[in-house]
């Protein structure tokens, strides 16, 4: 082993080199604060490494990057382990990093004759953000594409270049296949090359000045190894046991595959990011940009730009006499910091609080479990990419289609289809009797479409049918009230109570949902009752067949009736086609009808997605649903109804 | 950690630590404190290795990734045994035993992708003296090349290395290790020609399937 070592150093010189690495002398002894700057290192490697087997599995493409990053996530062995760590260890990374900063500017180790080493750390500070920034578009989920898009546009509002600088950063016009090989190629080649290249000047700068040693006399003089290579060992367990527990217990978000047409409203940059989001919110930034110079670059470029100006000309303003200079990037330091911190603050507070960025997120967090849900299908992604599977998914499309063409009227759970209250502004008089415009939960016109089919439809339909429908005028002389009225005792009677429930499985069991198993012993009971062949246990009832003759029939499209909505195969996709093309045919309300007829209103494919989302014909999920907001309309309106 | 510092020569500065080296003496330290911080770095250099190592492992340690026999919506017809319908007849293939090459669509899962109906292979159809059909697939069972059928010869014969087989799909050369590869067929309603596709290990006298 000697002689190797030997044969080995004639050649290479290699003691000398692991004696400089290893035995640099640190006077005052190995010391906690001094573990910073391995840390980051440490985070770094991190970095190549897990980057380097992500590498392996990545696929840089508008349709396969996120499906393959979604492979990585949830198929592969170790993959969510491995995209954690990475994903973390860049957050971790950002943190050392600032505390690494201010430990340098309280303990003055940037003043001459340091300063060239200052710079070069401010240059690693600026690639490492580049590298979050690149690595932030990758996945191409929703998250990453959104927040992205607002990156490239403020490079756009560059003075002069802009435009040119977002298309040579785009790979063309808009986003897409060369966006993503662009950013790729500095994520995992341009970047961390120049990283290595400024930290070993880093490192080799550091090394000729030594460590900024408070007081040297604290303790014996020592060397790297072992003892500060001990400490800063243990520092880095500490922060591979952060990492590790983030990455096993939090996991990293991948948000549904990235869709130009589908508007992203949860859109956010990377926390560490979000102060500067937070800045270019306030409206007297804008204001001064728009009106006195910069444009959007004010916010967004000149300011940061002066902020990192100043800090840059640190060690010469260091240079004033006394202490002064020092005290000044101290304070300065400080105000900055204070600024991030309320800033990050604020927007993580106000977010919180914003109903409709917390819908957004919510309804975000239902697309992603989705999407993942159907790429596991055995059919799996098609060629086209993920995106398909969710323009193509009733689940998804359903609620949005709802929202815009059924929320004006009905609601489903007492939201809008998508887990937001309708609102509307009404005018009311103030203290002063001013009229002022208020944001108030708006009225239904229509019944809740919530369960509709369902055994609880039914249930509201025939116990209660004046409040089931809702908001009409002409409902007083609606037969199907009267039915309700007259035939509710027998109905509640428990006596009856088997009757009961075998009418409600028979009248739910006409919309065939697959999603739901119907027993047929209780559904022939339910068709004997309702047809006249078999009567209740205690007192009469008027039975459906005697109006509704059709039912128990297959349902045609006839366009002809006698008055009474024909409800055969009732809420199965045929009828509520049917009677959402055309509700005032003969065959439905007729003259009484008060829906809008949807025929040539509606893209068959629209009305296909809805009709199949509301009647339960899709994949079969486990994604948590939108939250009922039924409690909180009933509130919301008895509180409308008493001003 | 530091090779850049070792290009300057140690006299330049007095920063430097090679000229006083003679002068200080490291402190000496017990083979504890050395051991501990030395097992802590290769600890913490480990953890990502291994996690992404296992990773990089991940086609030998998952299975069960092939295609299976389901039928899909706009996908390959196939049977309950994993027999694809070639959409070929039997009296499409001449009587005098010429090998027709014909492709083969099957549905394809490539990782998260699944792409249906499409070419997964050609294979070699003939008709045999018995008057029923045989099917070699035309991956050569030595290195994978393309097998052709040379109608000079009236022989298959691989071009890259030289391997010939006779109309049977026996060898003639002993170049490939084993026999053509035969594929298993079906006739259904006395014409459909239906085959279950395979692919086998190249460079073995066995013949090993490619689950």
């Amino acid at each position: 082993m000697n002689k190797f070592l030997n044969w080995l150093d004639d050649r290479t010189g290699i003691r000398e080199l692991m004696h400089e690495a290893l035995f640099e002398r640190i006077p005052g002894g190995a010391r906690w604060r001094y573990v910073w700057g391995s840390t980051l290192v440490f985070t770094f490697s991190i970095q190549v490494i897990t980057g380097l087997f992500l590498w392996t599995a990545y696929s840089p493409s508008a349709q396969t990057a996120w499906e393959s990053v979604y492979y990585i996530q949830d198929i592969m062995y170790m993959g969510n382990i491995v995209r954690g760590i990475h994903h973390y260890s860049s957050s971790i990374m950002v943190v050392l990093m600032a505390i690494h900063l201010i430990q340098v500017i309280i303990d003055g180790a940037y003043k001459a004759p340091r300063e060239i080493n200052f710079w070069l750390g401010l240059i690693l500070l600026q690639i490492v953000l580049a590298l979050s920034l690149t690595g932030y578009l990758l996945p191409w989920d929703q998250k990453g594409y959104y927040a992205t898009q607002v990156t490239t546009k403020i490079m756009g509002a560059t003075p002069i270049i802009g435009p040119q600088l977002q298309e040579l950063v785009q790979g063309g016009p808009a986003y897409g296949h060369h966006t993503l090989t662009r950013f790729f190629a500095m994520h995992a080649g341009v970047l961390p090359g120049l990283l290595m290249l400024f930290l070993g000047l880093h490192i080799y700068v550091f090394r000729r000045h030594g460590v900024t040693t408070p007081d040297p006399d604290r303790a014996p003089e020592t060397t790297f190894w072992p003892d500060q290579v001990l400490k800063d060992g243990v520092a880095c367990l500490g922060v591979l046991a952060v990492i590790l527990g983030l990455a096993i217990f939090k996991g990293a978000e991948l948000s549904g595959p990235a869709n130009p047409s589908e508007a992203y409203s949860a859109a956010r940059p990377e926390w560490y990011f979000l102060f500067l989001f937070r800045f270019l919110r306030f409206e007297v930034v804008e204001h001064i940009g728009a009106e006195y110079f910069g444009g959007l670059a004010f916010g967004a470029i000149y300011v940061p730009g002066a902020l990192m100006g100043i800090i840059t000309l640190m060690p010469i303003i260091a240079w004033w006499k006394g202490d002064g200079g020092h005290k000044f990037n101290l304070y300065f330091m400080w105000a900055i910091s204070i600024g991030i911190g309320v800033l990050t603050g604020m927007a993580f507070y106000e977010d919180g609080k914003d109903v409709g960025h917390q819908a957004a997120i919510a309804e975000a967090n239902r697309d992603a479990e989705r999407v993942r849900e159907l790429a596991k299908r055995p059919s799996k992604i098609s060629i086209e990419g993920a995106g398909a599977l969710l323009r193509d998914d009733p689940f998804t499309q359903g609620p949005r289609i709802f929202a815009k063409y059924c929320s004006s009227c009905h609601r489903y759970n007492g939201h809008n289809g998508r887990g937001r209250m309708v609102m509307e502004q009404i005018k009311v008089p103030d203290k002063n009797g001013k009229e002022v415009s208020r944001a108030v939960a708006s009225i239904p016109t229509g019944a809740d479409l919530g369960n509709f089919g369902g055994e609880g439809w039914w249930k509201s339909l025939l116990l209660d049918y004046e409040n089931h429908v809702g908001g009409f005028s002409t409902i007083e002389e609606s037969e199907m009230a009267a039915w309700s009225k007259d035939n509710r005792e027998a109905m509640q009677d428990p006596k009856n109570a088997d009757d009961v429930k075998a009418i409600y499985e028979y009248l739910a069991s006409l919309s065939a949902r697959g999603d739901r198993e119907y027993a047929p012993k209780l559904v022939e009971k339910g068709r004997k009752i309702v047809t006249d062949d078999e009567f209740i246990t205690v007192g009469e009832f008027a039975s459906c067949t005697d109006c509704h003759d059709s039912l128990g029939e297959k349902f045609k499209v006839t366009g002809s009736g006698f008055g009474y909505p024909d409800i055969a195969d009732y809420g199965s996709k045929p009828w509520l086609t049917a009677f959402i093309l055309d509700p005032g045919s003969d065959q439905f309300y007729g003259e009484d009808n008060k829906m809008q007829a949807f025929k040539g209103k509606i893209s068959d494919r629209d009305l296909d997605l809805l009709v199949r989302w509301m009647t339960g014909d899709y994949y079969e999920t486990e994604v948590e649903d939108y939250e009922s907001k039924v409690k909180e309309l009933e509130k919301a309106l008895e509180a409308r109804k008493a001003k | 950690m530091d090779s850049a510092s070792s290009d300057s020569t140690p006299t330049e500065s007095p920063a430097q630590p090679a000229d006083t080296a003679a002068a200080f003496e490291p402190p000496r330290r017990g083979f504890f404190v050395k051991f501990l911080a030395g097992a802590l770095g290769i600890i913490v250099g480990a953890v990502p290795f291994v996690t992404g190592l296992l990773f990089f492992l991940d086609p030998l340690i998952r299975s069960g990734k092939g295609a299976s026999n389901r039928n899909v919506l706009g996908g390959a017809e196939k049977d309950e045994d994993g027999f694809v319908n070639l959409k070929v007849s039997i009296d499409a293939l001449p009587a005098d035993g010429t090998p027709q090459a014909v492709k083969v669509h099957d549905d394809k899962v490539d990782a998260w992708n699944m792409f249906l109906n499409v070419e997964v292979g050609t294979v070699w159809l003939l008709r045999n003296k018995q008057g029923g059909v045989t099917a070699f697939n035309t991956v050569c069972p030595h290195l994978g090349c393309s097998v052709d059928y040379r109608q000079s010869n009236a022989d298959f014969y691989c071009p890259c290395h030289q391997s010939a087989f006779g109309m049977d799909g026996g060898k003639l050369n002993q170049i490939p290790p084993r026999n053509m590869d035969q594929l298993e067929v079906k006739v259904k309603d006395d014409k459909n020609v239906w085959l279950k596709y395979q692919n086998f290990r190249g460079a073995t006298p066995e013949k090993i399937a490619i689950s």
